[in-house]
């Protein structure tokens, strides 16, 4: 099965670059409120 | 005009009459070709017109017309009013529209003409995969350029599924594409024999989990607690339940080739994985039917609302589906049957296609300077027409799935096959004159939403929805108005 | 409309509480006078109308909360503490999105303010302000005109560091289930396709890449999300304390070890995904017990709210009266403090000048208030009542006992419990012959076939889980504080459940535990002319300013507001005289009053409750008798403690006469009176002589040393924080239900010790069956793996059972 000696360590380096985006994330705040913006997008005013 | 204080609509209204234009003909496509398979004599022996060249050019309008154009005309909607900052750029916006119309062109011309690479979902030649390789990468600039350039602190959980979806995609479209042309409309894979089937299928599953699952959940997380104005029903599952799809589902490809070449081992794989991802796709299911607990009296009187939870209904019957039929033992019945058939049209036509046309109806009259779409009524119709349709398609199908199963394996006891293969045809032929009534009830529930359309937004000019100023500056006794609730 | 509101008690538009009948409070919202139900409610709703925010109430999904009716904490204070226009504070009384919208528009509307936002998971709202412009105490009040308690966030507090840690906790826990998903990715494929190395199923070249891809993926769960394990056993090993850390380092190192040392080999076992799943799971229980810790934390900063923030220090006494107000926090022990009437001491210190009434409910829970005079020690926290005094401090807030107090909960709550303790030393125990047994095995297999040696050594290794042991206990007692303080239970000092579960005797304290603490008027006796309404309305009148908890009892008799009182003096120790209508009344006791009404005195009630009397020139009006009623649930809490075999002990410092009557109507057998706070500890003292396990439940500042003296003590949190710091346990309840999270605890303690008792047999019995099957070679790694999960994964989620109800 060579395609797994092409796919696998595709899939290592897109788990490295989600984790390193994950990292990102959590520094700059993104998972420190995780109840206010579920209501803020209701209070966009769309219409 | 100051076009940094205002959204930029124009794109959003451009990809949402594609997305509704296409729909119609990816949708007439296939109710032809439906025809066909019940009455052979309708492709009139053109080569244009055979059911081997119309196929392709259905799953192609389907999945990357209709499909990909709501994909671009929410994400560019929702990125930009979550950000609360103008697309990053409108030119190259601009281009990614008519980029992908010119894709989409070429396929409907390339396909019927027989210019085909044979891998499935990923048919179009070498020239049209590399425009569309192309307009990936502007796509992609212009949604994270967008998101850099956001004033919210928080990027809203939608846009982790759009941007899911756009690097998914870039990924697997490379990867799978790659090939060596040999004219300009014929190339050969970089792969063969049996890893190519490998490759192309993980490419093929994912592209289902991560343009038909992790993108629409994108226009879940949105266009739902906006309609219920609900907030979603727990957004740290939302987060989790994204983390956790990302993280699994790479190795699902294989259940599309049990039975086949592939080691047992992968095809093992392929099963277990694909059972192990039925946990976090459900709970992408019922995060957002939950979104509507305290709501649920809504359901009686809107019919967008019916459409987005009825769409959550069949994804998560699509994703039960999916990993029992990965099953093995299971999939010695159902591989090749029209099981298969009925469970891709479950997904699209319930999953994809009725929350693609709830979020549309939400967004149009919005595009449209109006507070809804012009027929209420209409809509209602559509959602039932489109409802009858699906459970005809599917039943029938079903019925003539496990019924071929059962008849391409029935042995008698010397040994021999009870059945020859022409008479498992001939039996299914009264399934595919239902299907057709089914899906042609569909059509004609997308030819609704087209005349509704037309209906809300002749006459009206595309205007751009002004940002909100963050800071608002006000006397006492005027006001912001407070959002709206019911 | 009239007719309609005198039938019916509307409810309050802005709190949904139920206003009086024909409420005099209202708030015009969108021009149309809306019913309120007390005047705070009605300012913010004004306040929220006449910013132009009223389409909050046309928005919002949950009613406001009330309110708070305390003196606020003053916010200039804070003013030259946050000067650099950055700042965080925590908001209280958010109930849903549209209190998000309101406040973040209202505190945006400030001038100055340049970026608002609030955290709605944290309650914190993290403003920018242009330092000249603006300041933090215009931020404060305008929150609070709103209805919004807020108080600054000091991110140097316990719950502060207990959330930084717990990111990173979560970090390292979402790297270890990450990489545990992943490698079970690439190890599921070499188990389909069989042990033996066959070319015709899988190759030797396919197992090596998914080996080493479940390595590269392994290295970040053994090297960053184990690391606190490293770290512990590191540190254990060097005080030579054998902890549970250093078996898990060792299962982990071993299995690593193993395993690359197989695919450098090219054969053999490896064991990544069970060191990944092994990782992931000690970090999980490990994040149960920091969110448990940090949520108690939570509840006690709240509780520290109490200490008031601000103090007016005289600058140049007695020279002058001029004062200049102060954080609290500033001041230092010879600080000459104004403590005028009405609020409570800054700090500990000892009365300088001035005569008055201290009412130290909040630090003793008595319902009398204590003369003070020059000389007498005022602690933190007292309010003062009557006069002004001045104060010299004695010793600085942060050591004040509001403050002792916090920081004793916070050491208590790293220490461990005594069972968790135990099962450390009966883990290192069996940690070491865990050891043995592995040299012997790999002993044995050597000399009877040396390819299985180093196998079954690894798989005798990871298979004798000595995370059930680590877990066993653990995640029980943090999903036990959880759901104890969930019910209002915290628990202060780590032994609570356990030393609950084997009490015999439960001793109760009267005032302020089996009783509100708080007097109200029992009975109206009228003694004139004058109706009792009327008597009323005239003492609730008197009282308009007095912050005394009889004034308060009488105000909250009255009702309605009362006509205001001119000419009010107040008399130490004696009561108030004002005019009402142009009538001259007194108010106070029989001496105070029969100087105005004349004649001999009416007699007292027998009952033992106080007696208030009031008299004008035509004579006696009124006798107000305000006793301390009965807690409601003290009755159910005494029955559940009887029904679980347990005695049950009436301890008092009150008179005879009453203590019989509270013990009568409970039911309490043994009920003593007139007890010094040394009787108290004598008796339990003679229970403990004759092996009885007692618990004691008090409140006041004289049960501080039995609260010490007994096995387990529980302190009411509404009362004393004196007694507090002697107890092992705050009952934290509102009002009514101050007793009954005391039954809720006995639950728990019987249910948390059950589950750690399953728990330890479980790992005890899985223990004794897998290792042999280990040690013969019968289990290969797969099997070892899963079987370490699924023991470790029982326990916890064995433990998590007790977080429910």
């Amino acid at each position: 099965m060579e395609a797994l000696y092409l796919l696998i360590p595709l899939s290592l380096i897109l788990v490295a670059f989600a984790l390193w985006i994950f990292f990102g994330a959590s520094d700059s705040g993104q998972f420190d409120d995780l109840d206010g913006p579920a209501l803020r997008v209701l209070q966009d005013d769309d219409r | 005009m100051d076009t940094s204080a205002n959204y930029n609509y124009k794109i959003v209204r451009q990809f949402a009459i594609a997305t509704v234009v296409w729909g119609v003909i990816g949708m007439a496509a296939g109710v032809w070709i439906a025809a066909q398979l019940a009455w052979p004599a309708l492709n009139f022996d053109i080569p244009w017109l055979s059911y081997g060249r119309l196929r392709p050019l259905h799953t192609n309008a389907v999945i990357f017309a209709f499909g990909i154009c709501g994909l671009f005309a929410t994400s560019y909607y929702v990125v930009q009013r979550t950000c609360q900052v103008r697309l990053f750029s409108d030119r190259l916006a601009a281009f990614t529209f008519w980029g992908w119309q010119a894709v989409l062109v070429a396929a409907a011309i390339t396909l019927p003409m027989g210019l085909t690479r044979g891998k499935e979902y990923a048919e179009l030649e070498w020239p049209i995969t590399i425009l569309i390789a192309v307009v990936w990468v502007a796509y992609a600039v212009v949604f994270f350029g967008t998101i850099v350039k956001r004033r919210v602190q928080h990027i809203y959980v939608a846009n982790w599924f759009f941007g899911a979806y756009i690097i998914a995609v870039a990924v697997l479209h490379i990867v799978n594409g790659m090939s060596m042309p040999a004219t300009l409309t014929k190339s050969y894979s970089m792969y063969a024999g049996v890893q190519d089937a490998m490759i192309q299928w993980w490419y093929g599953h994912n592209a289902v989990g991560f343009i038909l699952t992790a993108g629409y959940l994108g226009m879940v997380y949105y266009f739902i607690p906006k309609q219920a104005e609900r907030p979603v029903y727990s957004y740290r599952l939302s987060i989790v339940h994204f983390w956790a799809l990302i993280f699994t589902y790479m190795w699902a490809g294989p259940h599309h080739l049990h039975y086949t070449a592939l080691p047992d081992w992968t095809q093992s794989l392929g099963m277990v994985f694909s059972l192990i991802l039925l946990a976090p796709s459900w709970g992408g299911m019922i995060n957002g039917i939950m979104t509507l607990s305290g709501a649920w009296h809504k359901l009686r009187s809107d019919p967008i609302l019916k459409f987005m939870i009825v769409s959550l209904s069949f994804y998560g019957m699509a994703t039960f589906e999916g990993p029992m039929m990965s099953i093995k033992t299971i999939n010695s019945l159902s591989h090749y049957t029209d099981w298969g058939i009925a469970h891709v049209h479950g997904g699209a036509l319930g999953w994809v296609g009725f929350i693609t046309m709830g979020s549309l109806y939400y967004l149009i009259p919005r595009l449209a300077g109006k507070k809804q779409m012009e027929s209420v009524a209409l809509i209602e119709t559509h959602f039932w027409l489109g409802t009858i349709g699906i459970v005809l398609y599917i039943a029938a199908m079903w019925i003539a799935g496990v019924m071929q199963g059962l008849m391409w394996r029935a042995v008698n006891p010397d040994g021999t096959l009870t059945y020859t293969f022409v008479e498992s045809v001939k039996a299914t032929y009264p399934y595919y004159v239902i299907r057709f009534g089914g899906g042609l009830m569909y059509l004609s529930g997308m030819a609704t939403m087209a005349w509704n359309t037309w209906l809300t937004m002749r006459g009206t000019h595309a205007i751009d929805a002004p940002i909100p100023l963050p800071q608002p500056q006000r006397a006492p006794g005027g006001g912001i108005p407070a959002p709206e609730h019911a | 409309m009239k007719d309609m509101n005198a039938a019916v008690a509307l409810p309050c538009w802005h709190c949904g509480q139920p206003a009086p009948p024909e409420t005099p409070w209202q708030a015009t919202i969108d021009g149309l006078p809306r019913p309120m139900c007390c005047p705070g409610c009605a300012a913010a709703a004004q306040a929220i109308a006449d910013a132009g925010l009223a389409g909050y109430y046309g928005s919002r999904t949950a009613f406001a909360a009330p309110p708070a009716d305390d003196a606020a904490p003053a916010g200039a204070l804070y003013d030259d503490r946050m000067t650099d226009g950055d700042g965080v504070f925590t908001v209280e009384g958010i109930r849903c999105a549209a209190c998000v919208w309101l406040i973040e528009r209202r505190i945006a509307a400030l001038p100055g303010v340049a970026e608002v936002l609030l955290n709605v998971a944290t309650e914190r709202l993290r403003v920018r302000w242009d330092a000249a412009a603006c300041r933090p105490s215009a931020i404060l009040q305008a929150l609070r005109a709103i209805g919004y308690t807020a108080y600054p966030y000091d991110a140097g507090r316990h719950g502060a560091r207990l959330e930084r840690a717990r990111k990173v906790l979560f970090r390292r826990l979402f790297v270890a289930g990450l990489a545990m998903m992943q490698v079970m990715m690439y190890t599921v494929p070499v188990y389909m396709a069989g042990d033996a190395p066959d070319p015709e199923v899988m190759d030797a070249d396919m197992r090596a890449l998914m080996g080493w891809a479940s390595l590269l993926l392994t290295l970040p769960a053994v090297t960053y999300s184990a690391w606190p394990f490293l770290r512990g056993a590191w540190m254990d090993l060097r005080r030579g304390l054998p902890g549970m850390d250093v078996p898990v380092t060792l299962g982990i190192v071993a299995a690593c070890a193993g395993s690359v040392a197989s695919l450098v080999r090219g054969s053999g076992p490896v064991y990544f995904d069970s060191i990944t799943m092994f990782v992931f799971l000690l970090l999980g229980s490990r994040y149960l017990e920091l969110n448990a810790r940090r949520k108690a934390a939570g509840a006690l900063e709240r509780l520290q709210r109490a200490a008031p923030a601000g103090a007016q220090r005289l600058l140049a006494w007695p020279a002058t009266r001029e004062v200049e107000p102060v954080g609290a926090a500033a001041l230092v022990p010879g600080d000459m403090v104004l403590v005028p009437p009405g609020q409570a001491a800054p700090a500990d210190g000892v009365v300088a000048e001035g005569e008055t009434e201290a009412d130290l409910a909040l630090l003793t829970g008595e319902s009398r208030t204590r003369r003070m005079g020059a000389g007498d020690t005022m602690p933190g926290g007292a309010v003062n009542v009557a006069n002004p005094v001045v104060l010299r401090v004695t010793s600085s807030a942060r050591d004040s006992t509001l403050a002792l107090l916090v920081r004793l909960v916070e050491r208590a709550g790293q220490d461990k419990p005594r069972i968790a303790l135990w099962a450390d030393r009966a883990g290192a125990w069996f940690v070491a012959i865990l050891l043995g047994l592995t040299l012997a095995v790999f002993g044995a297999w050597q000399a009877i076939d040396p390819a299985q040696a180093w196998p079954a050594a690894v798989a005798v290794l990871v298979v004798s889980c000595p995370c059930a042991l680590s877990l066993a206990t653990p995640a029980a007692l943090a999903a036990a504080t959880e759901r104890l303080l969930r019910h209002g239970v915290l628990a202060v000092k780590p032994h609570v459940l356990e030393t609950l579960q084997r009490a015999t005797h439960v001793v109760f304290d009267k005032t302020g535990t089996l009783t509100r603490g708080r007097p109200a008027l029992r009975r109206t006796t009228i003694l004139g002319e004058a109706g009792a309404d009327a008597c009323l309305q005239v003492a609730a009148a008197l009282e308009g300013g007095s912050a005394h908890p009889l004034a308060q009892a009488l105000r909250a008799a009255a009702g309605a507001p009362a006509p205001a009182a001119t000419h009010a003096r107040y008399r130490v120790g004696e009561g108030v005289e004002g005019e009402v209508g142009g009538v001259l009344y007194r108010l106070g006791s029989t001496a105070f009053v029969a100087g105005v009404a004349g004649g001999p005195a009416p007699p007292d009630a027998a009952d033992g409750s106080s007696a208030v009397w009031l008299g004008s020139r035509a004579g006696w009006l009124a006798r107000f008798d305000l006793a301390d009623d009965i807690r409601p649930e003290a009755q159910a809490v005494v029955q559940a403690c009887r029904r679980r075999g347990k005695t049950v002990m009436l301890l008092s410092g009150d008179a005879e006469a009453a203590v019989r009557t509270t013990a009568a109507s409970l039911g309490i057998a043994d009920a003593r009176g007139c007890q010094l706070p040394q009787d108290k500890l004598d008796a339990v003292r003679a229970l403990q002589r004759e092996g009885a396990v007692v618990a004691m439940v008090g409140d006041g500042i004289n049960d501080a040393a039995v609260l010490s003296g007994a096995d387990v003590s529980f302190a009411m949190g509404r009362g004393a924080s004196l007694a507090q710091l002697h107890a092992d346990c705050v009952l934290l309840g509102d009002g009514d239900a101050g007793l009954r999270p005391l039954a809720e605890a006995f639950d728990t303690a019987d249910a948390t010790l059950r589950v750690i008792r399953q728990n330890l047999a479980w790992a005890m019995a899985y223990n004794l069956a897998a290792i042999p099957l280990a040690a013969c070679g019968l289990l290969g790694p797969w099997l070892s793996g899963v079987g370490m999960a699924a023991s470790s994964a029982l326990v916890v989620l064995n433990a998590l059972r007790l977080r429910r109800d």
